[in-house]
């Protein structure tokens, strides 16, 4: 994004509406910290500009990174899907995705509303690549690896986005040892993450994944997702 | 158009999440997703969410061309006969609500559904100092791609303490940059009240 300094008459509509405090006012124009910008275009769509001073840009290579993980509207072109994660269980019921046995897993940094740099991805996906961690192919962050050991491409890793959502899977036996990264990573990480677990669910009773959660000290919040069961693989 | 809604971490007590669901169904990439049989079910699911009050829905534009239509209601009652609506046409597409499990179990049990795969939040980690107030975050986690900014809220909370705008008024500005149409307006007047007694 960009806010033409010559149009802009300080009104600050751009600054209350900007995710990750990016704009702020020197001399009565509106200014965007490039480094803290994730391309969202928050400011653009929704601030109503009267003198029509915010204009999106043409982004090159790496910084466009920054639009397709913050922008809703944006669609990922490294790997041809829209948003910021994929399906997972929202048609598990329909693809299988996540079977007996198995526990889905959703890390997603910079969530709520902090944003991260993407250099925080490595700190998971190599170790959680260690342990033997099923990461989901068609994820936006699965794309950005240069190897199978979870490293991420060296010209992104300064590149800041709104969230990045690390989705793989691993069977039940191996939460404990995703419990302890997510220990080992939560003391030295500089931003937030929020953690989510998908099973599928036999006979409509989950106490079992419950208290697997629960011995590893984690509090589950009485709200989620609920895959019903209307799907059918051909229709 | 946006695949995924982030309905999942929206935070609140369990009181207060009795008005918040989310129903959301989801074409499937390279099984139904592709086909126009799979296209005309979601555009008939779009419609059933429509007509049973929901407090917001996607922008019926994106009906056509999103592969996801999302709505969100303020009590499960509406939820379940929409579900009832959804299982007697049998539509074929993966159907999710969002909100409280237990609430949703209840629900599938009284109309001899069963749950088939749930995704529980853990919650949130790691710099939780940089978080802001949390009345703050239960409006702004209502749109979970967070393009509802606390600084937006904040400015809304000011306004209605100096009554230069009604609750109800703020809650439908801060919907705005919602485009998934899963901002709850019903509940953000709630939160509006409670936060307005604060002093933040």
């Amino acid at each position: 994004m960009r806010i033409n300094a010559d149009l802009c008459n300080g009104c600050a509509r751009c600054i209350i509406m900007c995710p990750t405090n990016a704009i702020t006012l020197i001399n009565e124009k509106a200014i965007i910290d490039k480094d803290l910008c994730v391309e969202c275009n928050v400011c653009y769509r929704d601030a109503g500009c009267p003198v029509k001073a915010i204009r999106t840009e043409k982004l090159k290579w790496p910084r466009i990174i920054r639009s397709q993980f913050s922008s809703v509207v944006a669609k990922h072109k490294l790997t041809d899907i829209p948003g910021r994660g994929t399906e997972e269980m929202k048609t598990n019921d329909i693809t299988g995705r996540f079977e007996k046995g198995e526990l889905g897993i959703s890390i997603e940094l910079g969530r709520p509303g902090v944003s991260t740099k993407i250099c925080n991805i490595e700190l998971f996906t190599v170790k959680l690549a260690e342990i033997g961690a099923e990461f989901e192919e068609e994820s936006p962050v699965t794309a950005l690896f240069c190897d199978d050991k979870g490293h991420i491409k060296e010209e992104l890793k300064e590149e800041r986005v709104l969230s990045a959502v690390i989705e793989f899977k691993v069977p039940l036996e191996k939460f404990v040892l995703v419990s302890r990264i997510i220990r080992d990573v939560e003391n030295i990480i500089d931003t937030v993450f929020t953690v989510g677990v998908i099973s599928k669910i036999e006979n409509n009773n989950y106490s079992s994944i419950l208290d697997l959660i629960d011995q590893q000290g984690f509090k589950v919040a009485p709200n989620g997702k609920v895959n019903i069961g209307l799907g059918k693989p051909i229709i | 158009m946006e695949k995924t809604t982030h309905s999942l971490h929206r935070i609140g007590n369990f009181e207060d999440l009795k008005g918040d669901y989310v129903v959301l169904a989801c074409l499937a990439k390279n099984i139904n997703r592709e086909t126009q049989e799979g296209r005309k079910g979601l555009a008939r699911i779009a419609h059933i969410l429509a007509q049973n009050k929901p407090v917001r829905i996607i922008p019926e534009f994106a009906w056509k061309i999103s592969p996801v239509v999302t709505a969100v209601y303020d009590n499960i009652e509406t939820v379940k006969k929409i579900i009832k609506i959804l299982k007697q046409e049998d539509i074929g597409i993966s159907i999710v609500v969002s909100g409280l499990i237990s609430e949703i179990k209840q629900v599938l049990e009284d109309i001899n559904l069963n749950i088939h795969t749930i995704h529980f939040s853990l919650g949130t980690f790691g710099k939780k100092e940089l978080l802001p107030h949390k009345k703050i975050l239960e409006i702004s986690t209502m749109c979970g791609h967070h393009c509802i900014s606390p600084q937006f809220i904040k400015y809304y909370y000011r306004l209605i303490k100096k009554e230069k705008i009604t609750v109800e008024k703020a809650a439908e500005k801060l919907a705005k940059p919602c485009v998934c149409g899963i901002f709850n307006i019903t509940r953000a007047v709630s939160i509006l009240n409670e936060l307005t007694n604060l002093d933040l």
